[in-house]
Protein backbone atom coordinates (compact mmCIF):
# COMPACT_ATOMS: atom_id res chain seq x y z
CA UNK A 1 0.00 0.00 0.00
CA UNK A 2 1.39 3.41 -0.85
CA UNK A 3 1.96 6.08 1.79
CA UNK A 4 -0.65 8.29 0.20
CA UNK A 5 -3.36 5.70 0.68
CA UNK A 6 -2.32 4.99 4.25
CA UNK A 7 -2.60 8.71 5.10
CA UNK A 8 -5.98 8.90 3.35
CA UNK A 9 -7.32 5.89 5.24
CA UNK A 10 -6.05 7.33 8.52
CA UNK A 11 -7.74 10.65 7.89
CA UNK A 12 -10.97 8.95 6.84
CA UNK A 13 -10.94 6.86 10.03
CA UNK A 14 -10.31 10.01 12.06
CA UNK A 15 -13.35 11.75 10.61
CA UNK A 16 -15.46 8.57 10.61
CA UNK A 17 -15.00 8.15 14.37
CA UNK A 18 -16.15 11.73 14.86
CA UNK A 19 -19.15 11.27 12.56
CA UNK A 20 -20.18 8.04 14.34
CA UNK A 21 -19.90 9.75 17.71
CA UNK A 22 -22.04 12.65 16.49
CA UNK A 23 -24.71 10.16 15.40
CA UNK A 24 -24.56 8.07 18.57
CA UNK A 25 -24.05 10.65 21.33
CA UNK A 26 -25.26 13.86 19.75
CA UNK A 27 -25.22 17.25 21.35
CA UNK A 28 -26.12 17.36 25.04
CA UNK A 29 -26.29 21.12 25.14
CA UNK A 30 -24.24 23.63 27.04
CA UNK A 31 -22.86 22.43 30.35
CA UNK A 32 -22.94 24.81 33.31
CA UNK A 33 -21.93 22.49 36.15
CA UNK A 34 -18.35 21.57 35.37
CA UNK A 35 -16.05 24.46 34.57
CA UNK A 36 -12.66 23.42 33.19
CA UNK A 37 -11.30 26.93 33.52
CA UNK A 38 -11.31 26.40 37.30
CA UNK A 39 -8.08 24.53 36.68
CA UNK A 40 -6.43 27.94 36.98
CA UNK A 41 -8.34 29.00 40.09
CA UNK A 42 -6.13 29.48 43.13
CA UNK A 43 -8.01 28.26 46.19
CA UNK A 44 -6.15 29.02 49.42
CA UNK A 45 -5.16 25.73 51.10
CA UNK A 46 -3.72 27.34 54.21
CA UNK A 47 -5.03 30.86 54.64
CA UNK A 48 -2.39 33.29 55.87
CA UNK A 49 -3.16 36.97 56.11
CA UNK A 50 -0.53 39.36 57.39
CA UNK A 51 -1.43 43.05 57.63
CA UNK A 52 -4.10 42.85 54.97
CA UNK A 53 -1.83 41.16 52.41
CA UNK A 54 -2.74 37.68 51.27
CA UNK A 55 0.11 35.22 51.88
CA UNK A 56 -2.06 32.08 51.55
CA UNK A 57 -0.46 28.81 50.52
CA UNK A 58 -1.99 27.90 47.12
CA UNK A 59 -1.26 25.66 44.19
CA UNK A 60 1.10 28.27 42.76
CA UNK A 61 3.15 28.32 45.96
CA UNK A 62 3.45 24.53 45.84
CA UNK A 63 4.67 24.64 42.23
CA UNK A 64 7.09 27.44 43.04
CA UNK A 65 8.54 25.40 45.89
CA UNK A 66 8.73 22.28 43.74
CA UNK A 67 10.52 24.12 40.94
CA UNK A 68 13.03 25.70 43.34
CA UNK A 69 13.64 22.38 45.09
CA UNK A 70 14.08 20.56 41.77
CA UNK A 71 16.53 23.17 40.51
CA UNK A 72 18.69 23.20 43.64
CA UNK A 73 18.53 19.44 44.26
CA UNK A 74 19.33 18.30 40.73
CA UNK A 75 22.14 20.80 40.21
CA UNK A 76 23.86 20.12 43.54
CA UNK A 77 23.39 16.37 43.11
CA UNK A 78 25.04 16.38 39.70
CA UNK A 79 27.78 18.75 40.80
CA UNK A 80 28.65 16.60 43.81
CA UNK A 81 29.18 13.45 41.77
CA UNK A 82 31.00 14.70 38.72
CA UNK A 83 32.94 12.00 36.92
CA UNK A 84 35.78 12.02 34.49
CA UNK A 85 33.81 9.85 32.09
CA UNK A 86 30.36 11.39 32.23
CA UNK A 87 27.16 9.40 31.92
CA UNK A 88 24.27 10.66 29.84
CA UNK A 89 22.65 12.82 32.52
CA UNK A 90 25.92 14.57 33.33
CA UNK A 91 26.52 15.11 29.62
CA UNK A 92 23.13 16.74 29.22
CA UNK A 93 23.60 19.01 32.22
CA UNK A 94 27.10 19.95 31.06
CA UNK A 95 25.64 20.82 27.68
CA UNK A 96 23.05 23.07 29.31
CA UNK A 97 25.77 24.60 31.50
CA UNK A 98 27.86 25.34 28.43
CA UNK A 99 24.82 26.89 26.75
CA UNK A 100 24.19 29.23 29.67
CA UNK A 101 27.89 30.14 30.03
CA UNK A 102 29.11 30.52 26.47
CA UNK A 103 25.98 31.26 24.51
CA UNK A 104 23.75 33.22 26.87
CA UNK A 105 26.22 34.99 29.16
CA UNK A 106 29.48 35.46 27.26
CA UNK A 107 27.77 35.84 23.90
CA UNK A 108 25.77 38.86 25.08
CA UNK A 109 27.96 40.48 27.77
CA UNK A 110 31.28 41.41 26.14
CA UNK A 111 32.94 42.50 29.40
CA UNK A 112 34.47 39.32 30.89
CA UNK A 113 34.44 40.58 34.50
CA UNK A 114 30.75 41.45 34.23
CA UNK A 115 30.00 38.14 32.53
CA UNK A 116 31.61 36.24 35.41
CA UNK A 117 29.66 38.30 37.93
CA UNK A 118 26.25 37.72 36.37
CA UNK A 119 26.70 34.17 35.09
CA UNK A 120 25.28 32.55 38.29
CA UNK A 121 22.15 34.70 38.10
CA UNK A 122 21.57 34.05 34.40
CA UNK A 123 22.19 30.32 34.72
CA UNK A 124 19.94 30.15 37.77
CA UNK A 125 17.24 32.02 35.87
CA UNK A 126 17.49 29.60 32.96
CA UNK A 127 17.36 26.44 35.08
CA UNK A 128 14.64 27.72 37.40
CA UNK A 129 12.34 28.73 34.55
CA UNK A 130 13.11 25.49 32.70
CA UNK A 131 12.27 23.32 35.71
CA UNK A 132 9.18 25.38 36.44
CA UNK A 133 7.95 25.05 32.85
CA UNK A 134 8.68 21.34 32.70
CA UNK A 135 6.98 20.63 36.04
CA UNK A 136 3.96 22.38 34.58
CA UNK A 137 3.45 19.54 32.09
CA UNK A 138 3.60 16.85 34.76
CA UNK A 139 0.09 16.03 36.00
CA UNK A 140 0.13 16.29 39.80
CA UNK A 141 -2.75 15.69 42.22
CA UNK A 142 -3.43 19.34 42.95
CA UNK A 143 -7.04 19.90 41.88
CA UNK A 144 -8.64 20.07 45.33
CA UNK A 145 -12.01 21.07 43.90
CA UNK A 146 -12.71 17.53 42.72
CA UNK A 147 -11.66 14.50 44.72
CA UNK A 148 -11.31 10.98 43.43
CA UNK A 149 -11.69 7.92 45.65
CA UNK A 150 -8.69 5.57 45.65
CA UNK A 151 -9.10 2.72 48.18
CA UNK A 152 -11.13 4.92 50.50
CA UNK A 153 -8.64 7.77 50.30
CA UNK A 154 -9.92 11.05 48.89
CA UNK A 155 -7.12 12.11 46.54
CA UNK A 156 -7.33 15.36 44.58
CA UNK A 157 -7.64 14.79 40.85
CA UNK A 158 -4.65 15.25 38.60
CA UNK A 159 -4.15 18.69 37.15
CA UNK A 160 -1.47 20.59 35.31
CA UNK A 161 -0.35 24.01 36.44
CA UNK A 162 2.95 25.84 36.40
CA UNK A 163 4.46 28.49 38.61
CA UNK A 164 5.23 30.46 35.45
CA UNK A 165 1.58 30.26 34.31
CA UNK A 166 0.87 32.79 37.05
CA UNK A 167 1.74 36.40 36.21
CA UNK A 168 3.28 37.17 39.61
CA UNK A 169 6.32 34.90 39.32
CA UNK A 170 7.49 36.00 35.84
CA UNK A 171 6.78 39.60 36.89
CA UNK A 172 8.97 39.25 39.99
CA UNK A 173 11.78 37.72 37.92
CA UNK A 174 11.45 40.44 35.27
CA UNK A 175 11.52 43.22 37.86
CA UNK A 176 14.68 41.78 39.41
CA UNK A 177 16.29 41.58 35.95
CA UNK A 178 15.26 45.16 35.15
CA UNK A 179 16.63 46.47 38.44
CA UNK A 180 19.89 44.61 37.85
CA UNK A 181 20.57 46.06 34.42
CA UNK A 182 19.76 49.62 35.51
CA UNK A 183 21.98 49.34 38.61
CA UNK A 184 24.78 47.73 36.62
CA UNK A 185 24.57 50.48 34.00
CA UNK A 186 24.66 53.24 36.65
CA UNK A 187 27.61 51.55 38.38
CA UNK A 188 29.52 51.31 35.13
CA UNK A 189 28.92 54.82 33.79
CA UNK A 190 27.65 57.02 36.59
CA UNK A 191 24.09 58.22 37.18
CA UNK A 192 23.67 61.00 34.58
CA UNK A 193 26.00 59.47 32.02
CA UNK A 194 23.96 56.25 32.09
CA UNK A 195 20.70 58.04 31.29
CA UNK A 196 22.49 60.11 28.65
CA UNK A 197 23.67 56.85 27.08
CA UNK A 198 20.05 55.91 26.36
CA UNK A 199 20.25 58.29 23.40
CA UNK A 200 21.51 56.48 20.32
CA UNK A 201 24.74 57.69 18.75
CA UNK A 202 24.90 60.08 15.81
CA UNK A 203 22.51 62.69 17.24
CA UNK A 204 25.12 65.32 18.09
CA UNK A 205 23.75 67.85 15.59
CA UNK A 206 20.14 67.57 16.75
CA UNK A 207 18.46 70.38 18.73
CA UNK A 208 17.21 69.91 22.31
CA UNK A 209 13.57 69.19 21.43
CA UNK A 210 14.48 66.43 19.04
CA UNK A 211 16.76 64.87 21.61
CA UNK A 212 14.02 65.10 24.26
CA UNK A 213 11.54 63.40 21.95
CA UNK A 214 13.93 60.55 21.22
CA UNK A 215 14.84 60.28 24.90
CA UNK A 216 11.15 59.91 25.86
CA UNK A 217 10.71 57.14 23.27
CA UNK A 218 13.76 55.36 24.72
CA UNK A 219 12.37 55.84 28.24
CA UNK A 220 9.09 54.23 27.20
CA UNK A 221 10.96 51.30 25.68
CA UNK A 222 12.84 50.83 28.97
CA UNK A 223 9.57 50.98 30.93
CA UNK A 224 7.93 48.41 28.68
CA UNK A 225 10.81 45.93 29.01
CA UNK A 226 9.75 44.34 32.33
CA UNK A 227 6.16 44.10 31.07
CA UNK A 228 7.07 42.45 27.78
CA UNK A 229 9.60 40.17 29.51
CA UNK A 230 7.07 38.89 32.04
CA UNK A 231 4.02 38.75 29.76
CA UNK A 232 5.98 36.81 27.12
CA UNK A 233 6.81 33.99 29.52
CA UNK A 234 3.46 34.03 31.33
CA UNK A 235 1.31 34.16 28.19
CA UNK A 236 3.28 31.41 26.45
CA UNK A 237 2.90 29.00 29.34
CA UNK A 238 -0.71 29.97 30.07
CA UNK A 239 -1.72 29.64 26.42
CA UNK A 240 0.02 26.27 26.22
CA UNK A 241 -1.84 25.00 29.25
CA UNK A 242 -5.15 26.38 27.98
CA UNK A 243 -4.63 24.72 24.60
CA UNK A 244 -3.80 21.35 26.16
CA UNK A 245 -6.73 21.67 28.58
CA UNK A 246 -9.29 22.59 25.92
CA UNK A 247 -8.02 20.16 23.31
CA UNK A 248 -7.78 17.24 25.74
CA UNK A 249 -11.49 17.43 26.49
CA UNK A 250 -12.29 20.77 28.08
CA UNK A 251 -13.93 22.04 24.92
CA UNK A 252 -16.08 18.92 24.53
CA UNK A 253 -17.14 19.07 28.19
CA UNK A 254 -17.81 22.80 28.14
CA UNK A 255 -20.01 22.60 25.03
CA UNK A 256 -21.52 19.23 25.98
CA UNK A 257 -20.53 17.99 22.54
CA UNK A 258 -18.77 14.66 23.01
CA UNK A 259 -17.98 14.05 19.33
CA UNK A 260 -15.80 17.15 19.32
CA UNK A 261 -13.51 15.37 21.77
CA UNK A 262 -12.58 12.72 19.22
CA UNK A 263 -11.61 15.48 16.81
CA UNK A 264 -9.55 17.54 19.25
CA UNK A 265 -7.90 14.83 21.36
CA UNK A 266 -5.06 14.01 18.91
CA UNK A 267 -4.33 17.75 18.73
CA UNK A 268 -3.79 17.75 22.51
CA UNK A 269 -0.92 15.28 22.01
CA UNK A 270 0.55 17.43 19.26
CA UNK A 271 0.42 20.56 21.43
CA UNK A 272 1.84 18.65 24.41
CA UNK A 273 4.85 17.52 22.37
CA UNK A 274 5.27 21.04 20.95
CA UNK A 275 5.14 22.62 24.39
CA UNK A 276 7.59 20.18 25.99
CA UNK A 277 9.93 19.98 23.03
CA UNK A 278 10.13 23.62 22.11
CA UNK A 279 8.27 26.20 24.17
CA UNK A 280 9.42 25.21 27.68
CA UNK A 281 13.11 25.35 26.82
CA UNK A 282 12.80 28.25 24.39
CA UNK A 283 11.07 30.52 26.90
CA UNK A 284 13.70 29.81 29.58
CA UNK A 285 16.40 30.52 26.99
CA UNK A 286 14.74 33.74 25.81
CA UNK A 287 14.19 35.09 29.30
CA UNK A 288 17.82 34.69 30.35
CA UNK A 289 19.17 35.75 26.94
CA UNK A 290 17.17 38.97 27.01
CA UNK A 291 18.32 39.70 30.57
CA UNK A 292 21.92 39.21 29.40
CA UNK A 293 21.32 41.43 26.36
CA UNK A 294 19.88 44.15 28.58
CA UNK A 295 22.85 43.97 30.97
CA UNK A 296 25.26 43.99 28.04
CA UNK A 297 23.45 46.91 26.42
CA UNK A 298 23.33 48.99 29.60
CA UNK A 299 27.06 48.63 30.18
CA UNK A 300 28.26 48.86 26.57
CA UNK A 301 30.65 51.72 25.77
CA UNK A 302 28.58 53.25 22.98
CA UNK A 303 24.88 52.70 22.59
CA UNK B 1 -32.48 41.21 2.62
CA UNK B 2 -34.24 37.90 3.26
CA UNK B 3 -30.86 36.35 4.03
CA UNK B 4 -30.19 38.87 6.77
CA UNK B 5 -33.50 38.30 8.54
CA UNK B 6 -32.46 35.19 10.50
CA UNK B 7 -29.28 37.01 11.47
CA UNK B 8 -31.28 39.96 12.77
CA UNK B 9 -33.55 37.63 14.68
CA UNK B 10 -30.58 35.87 16.20
CA UNK B 11 -29.08 39.22 17.08
CA UNK B 12 -32.04 40.04 19.32
CA UNK B 13 -30.67 37.50 21.82
CA UNK B 14 -27.23 39.09 21.93
CA UNK B 15 -25.73 39.33 25.39
CA UNK B 16 -22.77 41.29 26.64
CA UNK B 17 -20.83 38.08 27.23
CA UNK B 18 -21.50 36.92 23.70
CA UNK B 19 -20.20 40.15 22.22
CA UNK B 20 -17.14 39.97 24.45
CA UNK B 21 -16.44 36.41 23.30
CA UNK B 22 -16.68 37.52 19.68
CA UNK B 23 -14.33 40.41 20.42
CA UNK B 24 -11.83 38.07 22.08
CA UNK B 25 -11.97 35.68 19.15
CA UNK B 26 -11.56 38.38 16.50
CA UNK B 27 -8.83 40.16 18.45
CA UNK B 28 -6.75 37.06 19.09
CA UNK B 29 -7.25 35.91 15.51
CA UNK B 30 -6.21 39.22 13.96
CA UNK B 31 -3.20 39.35 16.26
CA UNK B 32 -2.09 35.93 15.11
CA UNK B 33 -2.01 37.05 11.46
CA UNK B 34 0.85 39.45 12.07
CA UNK B 35 2.82 37.01 14.19
CA UNK B 36 2.27 34.26 11.61
CA UNK B 37 3.62 36.42 8.80
CA UNK B 38 6.55 37.45 10.97
CA UNK B 39 7.50 33.88 11.88
CA UNK B 40 7.26 32.90 8.24
CA UNK B 41 9.62 35.71 7.25
CA UNK B 42 12.12 34.76 9.98
CA UNK B 43 12.33 31.11 8.97
CA UNK B 44 12.30 31.93 5.27
CA UNK B 45 15.17 34.39 5.62
CA UNK B 46 17.09 31.96 7.77
CA UNK B 47 16.79 29.22 5.14
CA UNK B 48 17.90 31.73 2.51
CA UNK B 49 20.93 32.77 4.52
CA UNK B 50 21.96 29.19 5.29
CA UNK B 51 21.63 28.34 1.60
CA UNK B 52 23.97 31.22 0.77
CA UNK B 53 26.47 30.69 3.58
CA UNK B 54 26.15 27.20 5.12
CA UNK B 55 29.15 27.81 7.39
CA UNK B 56 27.11 30.35 9.42
CA UNK B 57 24.43 27.80 10.28
CA UNK B 58 25.22 27.46 14.00
CA UNK B 59 25.43 31.19 14.54
CA UNK B 60 22.15 31.80 12.75
CA UNK B 61 20.37 29.12 14.72
CA UNK B 62 20.40 30.95 18.06
CA UNK B 63 19.43 34.23 16.40
CA UNK B 64 16.55 32.45 14.67
CA UNK B 65 15.15 31.11 17.95
CA UNK B 66 15.47 34.54 19.54
CA UNK B 67 13.55 36.12 16.66
CA UNK B 68 11.00 33.34 16.67
CA UNK B 69 10.25 33.71 20.37
CA UNK B 70 10.07 37.51 20.18
CA UNK B 71 7.66 37.38 17.25
CA UNK B 72 5.57 34.57 18.67
CA UNK B 73 5.07 36.59 21.84
CA UNK B 74 3.20 39.25 19.85
CA UNK B 75 0.37 36.82 19.23
CA UNK B 76 0.19 36.16 22.95
CA UNK B 77 0.09 39.86 23.80
CA UNK B 78 -3.11 40.20 21.78
CA UNK B 79 -4.45 37.08 23.46
CA UNK B 80 -3.72 38.48 26.92
CA UNK B 81 -5.27 41.85 26.07
CA UNK B 82 -8.29 39.98 24.71
CA UNK B 83 -8.58 38.09 27.99
CA UNK B 84 -8.28 41.33 29.95
CA UNK B 85 -11.08 42.86 27.84
CA UNK B 86 -13.12 39.69 28.32
CA UNK B 87 -12.89 39.61 32.10
CA UNK B 88 -13.13 43.34 32.79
Amino acid sequence: MSTKRKVLIGLLLYFAITAILILVVGNEGKNDEFQPQNEFLLTPWIAINIAGIDFSITKAVLYLGLASAATIASMTFIASRMQREPNKVQMAVELAYDLTRDNITRGNIPDQKLARRWFPYLAGLFFFIWFSNMLGYLPLPTNTEHKVDIFGLAVPTLAIYAATANISIPLALALVSTAIYHIEGIREKGFFKYFASWLPGGLEDMNVFGKAAIFSIEAISHLVRPISLSVRLFANILAGHLLILFMAGGLAVLLGFAALGALTFPMAFAFFVFEIGLVATLQAFIFSTLTAIYIGGATAESH
Amino acid sequence: MDVLLPLAQAASGVTDDGLKSIALGIGAGLGSIGAGIGIGIIFGKEIESVARQPELKDELQSIRWLGFALTEAVAFYTFIFGLIAFFL
